[in-house]
């Protein structure tokens, strides 16, 4: 029993951050209706900035989140404004190249910016293990369960009750009655990509704190991809809690079956649920696939 | 008119036999400069060593062209990317040999990006040293014109393996690799202690590249009850896998290989890294070879690159010497031909930093010694051990 509790929970503590990135792909797909495949490398270079300002302005845990959160705003931003938003109007499969493309240039950018060394993201917390039993959990680990849990709260209360959160459903729902109506889709597209860039980088810094930095970090993107799919690509909260599921699930594969097929359960799963709802455990039916 | 043809035929005779060698020469040298091409992942995460590697390359390059160049020409070094992806790595050695015009080259990225340009490199005649990964195809059969500086991965297994188990006879042992030639190869010499000395394996895992949660890996090789562990990751696999350790509150032997030898390692890993077993045939940073070598390169390099030097940096200079000290011996005059064969009569050529290097006759790889290393945390450093 111990055995299964500590597979559950570590698969837990990861899928955490597979939901966090997730959630970030559901917010754009929302919004915009597209994919970003860029998702993991934001993550990423959100997780280094968190690094630097770690390293050179403060070590103090709230001045490196407030700058991470800012940063990872800005950045969700600038993408939307300078590469995005001139890809309105064009096919979903020119704009989807271009986060293809997006995501090479950020994850070559590691190298220019910063190095390929890896690096441990220092703010005084998240290092240290709490004991229950024999099982062993980091403290970083329980913060970004508790993290994810609040944030699902908080945007299922944003979307419902926020105007901001209705203008955004409605983008989604139709994007020229929205105009009609007087939403600017071109503002709610900024919003969801700074607020998916927000998103995605707690992740990333969550993943910093209980791991490390390295250039390597944009794979998470390619762990979360599955669990939106199976949460629901239009699914904000189903996609958190599809992270969880691939989480628990790989981890229970790996200890179970053998290492190997940890990477390969949470696939396996996916195939099998789309096959039952190809539009995801919580997706709604008429997405269009990319 | 055969008269006509008959002085036109004497006097390009003349001008070959006058201007002979010059015609004659190979590609990558004027009269005072001499080019050598490499091609290194320098984006992604293997850039570790490729930029290391490149580092070790340019210490070695800057100290010669400091002391006047190769017989009065001075070295031009044209490094690419080629981010680890085998397809730009041939492209890149394509571009270096055309269109650089390279007279020789150092690298040369990973084992299978090596042995993929292998047939060009052969096909094109070029003097080469490979120092970043050595592994068997590179130097069985060997090859004319390529010479392999380093120890093969699996010796270097074998003698950890060994070692850990002279220390730590009658022991239960466990093993993770990685999927891919690295982890066959780490797996390969790992089998053939195992069945030499009738080890008793009671975990052996293998995980998927890219891999960054060892959790559940990590569980089972303590329900396994493993006394002894041969983490078989490169870097950021390793740090996981030894936080997992500390997590799970357990601490077995364990040894890694030289591709996770790299100093910053130890300060990721915390406390949990403390006394890990490693095999390399470089010097460790902390002993008088390893702080000449790091005084050396702060007089020779920016500050920006002194950071990014680790072992790999070791080799690429060791086989840059060799490389150098070759083409020099070849006097004024340099070719292809020439530098092969002084490549070939390489004895003992001192490096500072690993054993002396030779090659032969039909002998293209160097077979350096190896030793066992441990580390310490409170000095963030590995130190030989007998």
């Amino acid at each position: 029993m111990q055995y299964f509790m500590q597979l559950v929970i570590s698969g837990v503590a990861i899928g955490a951050i597979y939901g966090l990135i997730a959630m970030g792909f559901a917010v754009i797909y929302k919004s915009t209706g597209l994919v970003n495949f860029a998702q993991g490398e934001m993550t990423m270079i959100t997780a280094y900035i968190a690094w630097t300002i770690s390293t050179t302005v403060s070590g103090n845990v709230f001045v490196v989140t407030f700058g991470a959160i800012l940063a990872a705003i800005v950045l969700g931003l600038v993408i939307e404004r300078i590469v995005m938003r001139p890809m309105l109007g064009e096919p979903v499969f020119a704009t989807v190249m271009v986060t293809i493309g997006l995501a090479v240039i950020l994850r070559s950018s590691i190298n220019f910016i910063w190095d390929a060394y890896p690096h441990g993201l220092d703010v005084g917390f998240g290092r240290s293990i709490v004991r229950i039993g024999s099982i062993g959990v980091r403290t970083g680990q329980i913060a970004v369960i508790v993290t994810l849990l609040a944030l699902l709260a908080a945007i299922w209360a944003f979307f419902r009750y926020s105007k901001i959160g209705v203008a955004m459903r409605a983008v989604a729902a139709d994007d020229r009655t929205a105009l009609l109506m007087g939403i600017s889709a071109t503002r709610v597209h900024a919003l969801a990509w700074a607020a998916s860039s927000v998103i995605a980088g707690i992740g990333g810094v969550f993943f910093a704190l209980s791991y490390d930095l390295s250039p390597a970090m944009f794979q998470l993107g390619l762990k979360a991809f599955p669990a939106t799919i199976l949460g629901g690509l239009d699914a904000v909260l189903g996609s958190g809690l599809g992270g969880l599921l691939i989480g628990i699930t790989e981890n229970l594969a790996g200890g179970y079956v053998g290492s190997g097929m940890k990477e390969v359960a949470g696939f396996a799963m996916i195939i099998v649920v789309l096959m039952i709802r190809p539009f995801g455990i919580f997706g709604e039916r008429d997405i269009e696939r990319v | 008119m055969m008269k006509y043809l008959a002085t036109a035929s004497l006097l390009l005779a003349g001008m070959y036999l006058s201007t002979g060698p010059t015609l004659a020469a190979d590609p990558g040298i004027t009269d005072t400069e001499i080019v050598i091409g490499d091609v290194e992942p320098l984006t992604g995460p293997p850039a570790l060593l490729g930029v290391a590697a490149s580092i070790g390359h340019k210490i070695a390059i800057a100290e010669a062209n400091n002391a006047g160049g190769i017989n009065g020409r001075k070295i031009k070094y044209v490094l690419e990317d080629d981010g680890y992806v085998t397809a730009r790595t041939i492209q890149g050695v394509k571009k270096v040999i055309d269109v650089d015009k390279a007279f020789a080259m150092l690298g040369i990225s990973g084992s299978g990006q090596s042995i993929a340009v292998m047939p060009l490199l052969e096909k094109s005649g070029i003097p080469t040293v490979i120092d970043v990964a050595p592994v068997k195809f590179l130097w069985e059969p060997p090859r004319k014109n390529v010479f392999v500086v380093g120890q093969s991965y699996e010796e270097g297994i074998i003698h950890l393996v060994n070692y850990l188990a002279e220390k730590n006879p009658g022991k239960k042992w466990g093993l993770i690799t990685q999927d891919d030639d690295y982890g066959i190869t780490v797996r390969d010499g790992f089998d053939t202690v195992v069945k030499a000395r009738k080890l008793n394996v009671v975990y052996s895992g293998n995980y998927k590249k890219g891999q960054q949660d060892f959790s559940s890996d990590m569980l089972q090789l303590k329900e396994s009850g493993a006394e002894v562990f041969l983490a078989g990751g490169i870097i950021g696999e390793n740090i996981a896998m030894m936080k997992e350790l500390e997590k799970l509150n357990i601490k077995p032997v364990v040894g890694i290989f030289w591709p996770g030898r790299v100093e910053p390692v130890l300060k990721l890993m915390g406390p949990a890294g403390d006394g890990i077993y490693a095999v390399d045939y470089v010097e460790p940073f902390a002993g008088p070879a390893g702080k000449a070598f790091l005084e050396k390169a702060k007089g020779l390099l920016p500050e920006a690159e002194i950071k990014g030097i680790n072992r790999y940096s070791m080799t690429g200079y060791a086989a840059a010497k060799v490389l150098i000290s070759a083409i020099e011996r070849c006097g004024k005059q340099p070719t292809w031909a020439c530098t092969i064969s002084e490549l070939e009569k390489t004895r003992n050529v001192e490096t500072g930093i690993m054993a002396p290097i030779s090659f032969g006759p039909g002998v293209r790889f160097s077979n350096q010694k190896l030793q066992i290393m441990q580390s310490e945390f409170s000095t963030l450093s590995f130190k030989p051990v007998n």
